[in-house]
């Protein structure tokens, strides 16, 4: 862990200038990457034109050599040449789009050189795509990744389903592990852990969302770890529209480590700690701790009971148990179906108490309690917010997830027929 | 645009032959297309430029999407195909750790759609064209015929190529071929027809060929399937399974989570529906290697559906009422499919599926 740390402020400008860089960046193409430092740049003062120099370099190089650049090739190349562009690029400036590629690739390339360790050695080419596998920022302990909503992670109501932007979540956090270094087999424990048999085992889980996504937007998901009490971690998520930087959700989630085997608590191993320890970030949780307690439903306190719900093979991991992800997916197919039209999920707060694999038959139970915190609004009316408690369990009684969820009514829509016209907005 | 291809091609991740062309492509595109507007051209061509033109115009750069931008996907330089590059995420894979083919269809889907708007149609969700909005036609699949040859598994980036094409008079088929982005092997084909169908009625259309021309004016001319091979499984009739089913998978009911944009039934629902029946022991020890799939009749999304299937071939080696025989291949097991309303037993569409031996 020190070496790489070593290695990333190696890479990266100290702080206070990739902070000027980042506001001279971020005035040219909005939020863009916060740091631009390259291998081949960093004895220069970067800036924006510099970026640019390097544009002209690589524009210079495919009419040298032919076909087929390499980045690293380009990269080196950087660094060799004596950085006198032309003046006339500077007259034929591009529209923003082409310096913001050229700012990607020239980040690929970095980002290339210090995840090659990571990399399977059957991947010559860094090919995937520009935000696939995130990176780690310059203080080595935040996350970040990028992700495209795509067209079949969008929901019947036209935004992003709570269960795509979880996936997300997931997907991020196990990328986080990846990047350091400390995947080791299965998903989300480290080397030493595998050892051990220990896994990591989600027991809470706070969301707070403050705007759901479109089909084509780009949400930049930040992700970091804390201690959480003695013996367990907390893993928080910030995730931000990529565009205009504003949140979309922030979630923070307890793990505890168990063995797979016996399927009891453990503590963390010394030897465990040392791996993750220093990636521990000093931080509070990003979402308050609600610590308001989530009584137990039952049928009679329930209005609503779903029963005969069944896990398909799709929702299965590796493991042959049902993804935690789905269980948000359930919850949510037996809130109401009034609800679900006319409210969207503005936050919710799980706690998990079992797993569940494909044999299993599984009971939603719901109750609703619709009045609105500070009173706002009066009860039942088309303004107010909603909150409902939710229990999943199996049909023997034994539960699987403790729930409360909250709703906003959803916003005005108006999109009826986007064509690729009005949709085309920057 | 155009310096953005050259650029690409700089960075090693288009050929710099390909880049040109594009580049050129554009610039005369966008060119050609300002001349056609203000002259007469045959109709079709002419709506077709204008979409060019619509797009480039308020494109450029600045108009696309920002996912656009950064996405690795586009059309390739003769314009006729498009490409887009994905990686599989974690939760897209499943108890193989590799990519369910759920997710392969997913994408297939994705591709498709961004390939209908890279052009210039629709992105409600039926990538439709002007002419079919006013005739309120939308598209519905008719058959779906996938074969993958490789999973790819987490992190692992897949290169999808995808065009259309017209199909006899009233159909169309759109062709994709999967390839591994790093080794440039090809993973998988596939292949989909398409059919018309007036929203309002639900009847399927046939069309004039000036509507079809405007579609069909971004598809290669001169055919190209991505199964060219003769007596390829996806031109194979499937039969109707005989009663009673060897297994079956009854009252499965859409979940909110299969609607798509339009409050249909997502097409890949009905995959995961069709595998829900498969028996457990041929899910642990084998692979899919094929799924073809007719599509009937649309499923509501209040009806409850069941999954039926069985074996293709009866355990000594006779076929299942089927006229062409075919040598009992030990590795490569075959079972046909039926899904059907659970209320009215109407058929909602039926399948075949083969599975190959895992090496485990």
């Amino acid at each position: 862990m020190v070496a790489s740390m070593a290695v990333a402020s190696a890479f990266f400008p100290g702080p206070s200038s990739s902070s000027v860089v980042s506001a001279k960046a971020s005035k040219a193409i909005g939020e863009g990457p916060e740091n631009l430092g390259v291998r081949g740049i960093v004895a220069k003062p970067m800036s924006v034109s510099g970026a640019m120099e390097v544009k002209a370099q690589a524009q210079a190089l495919p009419k040298v050599n032919g076909t087929k650049v390499g980045l690293k090739t380009e990269a080196q190349k950087v660094e060799e040449d004596s950085p006198s562009a032309p003046r006339t690029f500077y007259n034929q400036l591009p529209d923003w789009s082409f310096l913001f590629a050229a700012i990607t690739t020239i980040f690929l390339a970095a980002e290339k050189q210090f995840t090659l360790i990571d990399w399977k050695p059957r991947r010559p080419d860094m090919l995937a795509d520009a935000f696939g596998l995130g990176k780690i920022m310059p203080d080595g302990l935040v996350f970040r990744q990028n992700f495209s909503i795509r067209s079949y992670e969008i929901g019947a109501d036209r935004t992003a389903s709570i269960e795509t932007l979880m996936n997300h979540l997931q997907e991020t956090a196990l990328n986080h592990v990846r990047s350091v270094g400390l995947l080791g087999d299965g998903f989300g424990s480290t080397p030493e852990m595998s050892k051990r048999n220990l896994i990591w085992v989600v027991t809470k889980m706070q969301v707070i969302v403050e705007k759901y996504p479109s089909w084509e937007d780009v949400v930049e998901v930040d992700s970091w770890v804390a201690p959480s009490g003695k013996n367990g971690m907390r893993r928080d998520w910030h995730v931000r529209d990529y565009r205009t930087g504003k949140t979309v959700l922030r979630a923070t989630s307890v793990w505890v480590m168990m063995n797979k085997q016996t399927r009891k608590l453990s503590k963390i191993p010394e030897e465990v700690r040392a791996e993750i320890g220093s990636y521990f970030v000093d931080r509070g949780p990003i979402i308050e701790d609600d610590s308001r307690k989530l009584a137990k439903l039952d049928d009679s306190t329930a209005d609503y009971v779903r029963k005969g719900l069944t896990p398909r093979w799709g929702d299965l991991d590796i493991n042959q148990h049902v993804n935690n992800v789905k269980y948000i997916g359930w919850i949510i197919e037996s809130a109401p179906i009034s609800i679900l039209e006319s409210h969207e999920l503005a936050g919710m707060t799980l706690e998990y108490r079992r797993e569940c694999g494909k044999d299993s038959m599984l009971q939603s139970l719901t109750a609703v309690d619709d009045d609105d915190g500070d009173g706002s609004a009066p009860e039942g009316s088309p303004g107010a917010g909603i909150e409902c408690r939710h229990l999943l369990r199996l049909e023997c009684g034994a539960e699987i997830v403790r729930g409360r969820t909250e709703w906003r009514p959803k916003r005005a829509q108006g999109l009826e027929t986007k064509g690729p016209l009005q949709a085309a907005t920057v | 645009m155009a310096e953005m291809l050259r650029f690409c091609a700089a960075a090693g991740l288009i050929r710099y032959s390909e880049a040109a062309v594009a580049a050129a492509e554009c610039r005369g595109r966008r060119r050609w297309a300002a001349v056609r507007c203000s002259s007469r051209a045959i109709p079709g061509q002419e709506a077709a430029s204008r979409l060019v033109a619509g797009v480039g115009a308020v494109g450029g750069a600045e108009g696309k999407g920002l996912a656009e931008r950064l996405r690795l996907g586009s059309l390739v330089p003769d314009g006729l195909s498009y490409k887009e590059s994905f990686v599989v995420r974690c939760y897209e894979v499943g108890i193989n750790k590799t990519a369910t083919v759920e997710t392969i269809a997913n994408l297939l889907q994705e591709v498709g759609c961004n390939h209908a708007q890279s052009v210039g149609f629709s992105t409600d969700g039926f990538a439709t064209t002007p002419t079919m909005r006013k005739l309120r036609l939308i598209w519905v699949t008719s058959r779906m015929h996938i074969e993958i040859y490789k999973y790819p598994a987490w992190g692992d980036v897949v290169e999808i190529e995808t065009w259309c094409q017209g199909e006899g008079r009233i159909g169309t088929r759109r062709d994709w071929i999967l390839k591994d982005l790093a080794t440039g092997e090809v993973i998988g084909r596939a292949t989909s027809k398409w059919v018309m169908m007036n929203q309002d009625t639900r009847k399927l259309q046939r069309v004039s060929d000036e509507v079809r021309e405007e579609y069909l004016v971004f598809c290669p001319r001169t055919p190209r399937l991505s199964f060219p091979e003769e007596n390829n499984g996806s031109l194979k009739k499937i039969p109707k399974l005989a009663d009673p089913a060897q297994y079956s998978r009854l009252g499965l009911v859409p979940r909110r989570a299969d609607l798509d944009m339009n409050q249909h039934v997502n097409n890949v629902t009905y995959i995961g529906w069709v595998l829900e029946s498969m028996p457990q022991e041929i899910i642990d020890t084998h692979e899919l290697q094929t799924i073809t799939l007719d599509y009937r009749r649309e499923c509501q999304h209040d009806d409850a559906v069941d999954s039926l299937t069985s074996s293709e071939f009866a355990e000594n080696g006779s076929t299942n009422g089927i006229a062409t025989t075919k040598p009992h291949d030990q590795e490569l097991q075959q079972f046909l499919h039926f899904l059907k309303s659970s209320g009215t037993g109407l058929e909602i569409n039926r399948g075949r599926t083969e599975w190959r031996k895992l090496i485990r």
